[in-house]
């Protein structure tokens, strides 16, 4: 009842983790029902390792989460000996996650992950929001995003995501210059860039100064941009940014998404995907549709002049 | 690579009972939808009010009581907006729960003189501790510091519990005049500590920095059970890591995750 397609992957249920928010490591899938997880897209990978930012690296604020985890990873050479045969043999698509800070670092990390048989497909993070080093993100660039994108096609023929941030004006032609450049499937997006300060201590409340809000008060942001991207692009857009219930997942699936991440609610029920995927069955059954009829059948409001 | 306990559960579980200790803290009883088995003292849940109310994120609360069956209990103190969720729940209610995680304090030492050096609430885990110790070794102690005697919560319980128990307040309302620190310095001057013995602590910032301080100073075997900001409790998110140091168990990378490798770390594995 849930299986859905992200262009040629074949899922079971709608529903994938984020990356960064269901870790490098199996044994949270415990918490899961067989089939009620789609794909399991993994934490962001460097070429490089990277210690990450400072501490406190989490703070909340009403309705979201800001973190500054500044890609905490143990680089590509470990991800390869040691994280990645953990994921063999699992019944769902594993999707890596490659990061980097120039053209060549995301073609080393796709041709990598071309290479590991447990890896169904890879999503370039174009995005992350908190990695310091004065330039702009990659996403916020059309002609970045092409660059990285089209080298990163010649690296792989395994289906390629490229996940896109909120934080630009319009949404369009940077999904359009991912659907040029050859890329399968976009993800929009990220965490929204924000900061939190307490006055007491005059600082900010966040070791690395400024952060990346998720949750569900970033949700109407994600809707509007998924919203954008469905509109300028022909291929599947993977929708990502405060999704906790199963209307959201539905909400998203009307907008045109093809498929949802759960990132921060899994913090509150690590058996999230299993709640949410047991409540689309029955709002589906009860509602006589599918996600396939419901998909894209958004009525945008007519002008009235 | 450091995993997930393979016993840790998620799901819903009814409060059957709320109590309050003093003005500012509370004791939750929870019955589980399943046992989930012996349990290690220092162990801990994430907890949240399963109608939505409150933060984002749960909060990692330790185990104060369990019974081996569905009952299990969290001595919590109210200090901000995921307390006062928590506290503002009534019997009938539900919580979404994760349990057990975290390692817990370590069993090589039970054959050992032992004492556990708790401040206020950081009281929680040792009631188990004291009641699984019992078994084997007799040789067991109790430093219970807070502000003062309103502070010392569930004083009773662990008044019934085996083991020696010594008081301390800071304004000398009720047994030693000091902190927990102070008060282990002098049961040990005064002969009825070994320090020899191994330490434990629990307890808020300030008196595990001082604890620290005096373990090293003194270089007596000393664990600690931290409290960072947690965003999981699974491992998962890279909120919650505490420095390692750099000849410790743990000196292959600059952090630990104290939600899956802690909370309880020996003193000589962190920099702390
Ligand atoms: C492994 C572990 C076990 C714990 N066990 C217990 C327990 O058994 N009982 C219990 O009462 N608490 C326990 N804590 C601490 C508890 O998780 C926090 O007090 C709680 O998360 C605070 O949430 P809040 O929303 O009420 O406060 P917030 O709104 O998050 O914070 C309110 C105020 O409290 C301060 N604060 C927040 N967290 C802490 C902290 N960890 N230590 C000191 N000050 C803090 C903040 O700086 C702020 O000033 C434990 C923590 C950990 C990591
Ligand atoms: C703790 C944390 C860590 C994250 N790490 C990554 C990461 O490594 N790579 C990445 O592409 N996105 C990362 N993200 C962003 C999420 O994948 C997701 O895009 C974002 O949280 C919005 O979704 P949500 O509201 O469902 O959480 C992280 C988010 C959080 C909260
Ligand atoms: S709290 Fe999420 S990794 Fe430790």
């Amino acid at each position: 009842m849930l299986n859905t397609r992200i262009g040629s992957l074949e899922l079971s249920s709608p529903l994938l983790t984020a990356s960064g928010t269901f870790g490098h490591d199996p044994s949270a899938l415990a918490f899961l029902k067989p089939g009620d997880l789609g794909a399991l897209v993994l934490k962001t990978v460097t070429l490089e390792p990277r210690h990450g930012n400072p501490t406190p690296r989490m703070c909340e604020f009403t309705g979201g989460v800001m973190n500054s985890i500044g890609l905490e990873n143990r680089g590509l050479e470990h991800f390869q000996q040691v994280v990645a045969p953990d994921f063999s043999g699992l019944a769902m698509p594993v999707i890596g996650n490659a990061g980097g800070h120039a053209v060549d670092d995301y073609v080393a990390m796709v041709g990598a992950m071309h290479e590991m048989p447990c890896i169904q497909a890879i999503e370039v993070n174009l995005s992350c929001p908190n990695v310091a080093g004065g330039s702009l993100p990659f996403a916020t660039d059309p002609d970045a995003i092409q660059r990285v994108m089209q080298a990163c096609r010649e690296a792989t023929d395994k289906p390629l995501w490229a996940k896109l941030s909120p934080n630009v004006t319009r949404m369009a032609p940077l999904a359009l210059a991912c659907e040029s450049s050859g890329a399968d499937a976009i993800t929009v997006g990220n965490t929204v860039l924000g900061l939190a300060v307490d006055w007491r201590t005059r600082k900010p409340a966040l070791g690395a100064g400024f952060g990346g809000m998720s949750g569900p008060a970033i949700r109407p942001i994600a809707m509007r941009m998924v919203y954008e991207a469905v509109q300028a692009v022909n291929i599947p857009v993977i929708a990502c940014g405060g999704a906790q219930s199963a209307d959201d997942i539905l909400d998203f699936t009307v907008v045109g998404a093809a498929a949802v991440q759960i990132g921060t609610a899994v913090f509150r029920r690590p058996d999230a995907f299993s709640i949410i995927a047991a409540e689309l069955r029955q709002i589906l059954h009860q509602a006589s549709t599918t996600l396939d009829e419901l998909r894209g059948s958004l009525e945008w409001p007519g002008r009235v002049s | 690579m450091v995993s997930l306990s393979a016993d840790a559960r998620c799901g819903s579980a009814l409060i059957t009972n709320t109590r309050s200790c003093g003005n500012d803290a509370f004791v939750l009883e929870l019955q589980l939808s399943a046992p989930i088995g012996e349990l290690r003292a220092g162990r801990f849940a994430m907890l949240s009010p399963e109608n939505g109310a409150g933060p984002v994120i749960p909060r990692p609360i330790s185990i104060y009581d369990y019974d081996g069956g569905i009952k299990i209990s969290f001595l919590i103190q109210i200090l901000g907006r995921g307390t006062r969720v928590l506290a503002a729940l009534r019997p009938g209610h539900k919580v979404s729960i994760t349990v057990p995680l975290g390692n817990g304090f370590p069993e090589t030492i039970f054959n050992r003189e032992a004492v556990a050096v708790a401040g206020g609430v950081g009281c929680a885990p040792f009631l188990t501790w004291l009641r699984q110790r019992e078994a084997q070794s007799k040789n067991t102690h109790m430093i219970y510091g807070a502000r003062s005697a309103d502070r010392l919560y569930e004083l009773d319980a662990f008044q019934q519990a085996p083991g020696r128990l010594v008081c301390a307040t800071d304004d000398g309302s009720l047994g030693f005049v000091g902190n927990a620190v102070q008060a282990v310095q002098t049961e040990i001057a005064e002969g009825r500590i070994s320090s020899d013995a191994v330490f434990l602590a629990c307890g808020p910032a300030p008196l595990l920095h001082g604890f620290a301080a005096w373990a090293r100073e003194q270089k007596v075997e000393a664990y600690l059970s931290l409290e960072t900001y947690m965003g999981c409790g699974i491992g998962v998110c890279n909120a919650c890591p505490t420095p390692s140091s750099e000849s410790g168990a743990f000196s292959d990378w600059p952090w630990v995750k104290t939600c899956i490798q802690g909370p309880v770390f020996r003193l000589s594995d962190i920099r702390f």
